[in-house]
């Protein structure tokens, strides 16, 4: 039994302030969390922004295919979005079965976008490209800035799938309620966010 | 918690559908060959509208209360801008005389 609540049975009255943002500690720490964790993905994407606009020599190496393969990675991203916005409404509906559901949907969009981004990966991997290796003997550092962003934005996609998992699991033994939820629907939007950059910056600025 | 002011889940499928209509123009832009500053800053735009569309609907922002869009906001904002704003500098670095 919390502090909170043996003062609540033993007939005293809790005097705590009301938060002024109006949001438990849990979102509020997620929303720290997203600030700083912006901040990195803005470091990476200016450092390339810097390199991509000052290289008089870049490597473009995605094709129609490559564009169609991203475009339909950000329908299937936006779309776990929407899913998972709706478990996030059916859990302040204590509607167990449906969060299941929708929450399962959301697991699924990003384990298919995560092997979506690894075919990408996998294709430019069999032409040549590395971390610090062009394959047609320009500079490196498409390799080294693609690999580099990407990998971070595929890393934190693999994270929220896991940590779904665990929501999700927490949720139907009943040691997680909505705000657990709510909470892990936050950093899934943020992901999704960083992909509206990350794909034009990445992808759509190196196709040829 | 959010307010009850959210709207139905069909809006969100249509804010959702806009979003894929931003990146339909950023792919229109891609092929108009621009120069990279040009097409790089074009895309930067547009991504930042999808990013705020995201943040004020799918990240609920606009039901809360104000302070937490006041508090956030401007502050990473700072951080980012203050950042590109110092980044040239870095390139700075190449010519001075620990790194020969």
């Amino acid at each position: 039994m919390s502090q909170t609540e043996l003062s609540i049975a033993a007939g005293h009255e809790v005097l705590m302030e009301a938060s002024p943002y109006g949001i438990e500690k849990k979102k509020l720490g997620m929303w720290i969390f997203i600030v700083s964790d912006a901040c990195t993905f803005g470091a990476f994407l200016f450092a390339y922004g810097y390199m991509r606009i000052g290289a008089p020599v870049w490597g473009t190496p995605f094709g129609v295919s490559s564009v169609v393969n991203g475009v339909v990675m950000t329908a299937v991203l936006l779309s776990s979005s929407l899913t998972m916005l709706a478990a996030v409404r059916a859990s302040q509906a204590d509607q167990k079965a449906t969060v299941n559901k929708w929450l399962g949907a959301t697991m699924l969009l990003g384990t298919i976008f995560a092997l979506l981004h690894l075919r990408e990966w996998l294709k430019l991997i069999g032409e040549g490209w590395r971390l610090f290796a062009n394959p047609t003997g320009g500079p490196a550092q498409f390799g080294a800035t693609f690999f580099s962003v990407t990998g971070l934005h595929l890393t934190h996609v693999v994270t929220g799938v896991i940590a779904l998992g665990f929501v999700l699991r927490g949720y139907n033994q009943g040691r997680y309620d909505q705000s657990h939820v709510e909470t892990a629907g936050l950093y899934w939007h943020f992901v999704d966010l960083v992909w509206m950059f990350v794909f034009p910056l990445m992808y759509l600025m190196n196709a040829h | 918690m959010s307010s009850n002011r959210e709207l139905a889940m069909s809006s969100y499928v249509g804010i959702g559908a806009g979003l894929m209509v931003i990146v339909g123009i950023e792919v229109i832009l891609t092929y108009q060959h621009f120069p990279p500053r040009t097409l790089f800053f074009s895309l930067l735009c547009l991504a930042c509208l999808e990013a705020y569309v995201a943040i004020m609907y799918l990240m609920h922002v606009r039901y809360e209360k104000p302070i937490l869009y006041w508090t956030i906001f401007p502050a990473t904002l700072f951080v980012l801008i203050f950042l590109c704003y110092l980044f040239p500098d870095a390139f700075r670095m190449f010519s001075m005389r620990l790194m020969k």
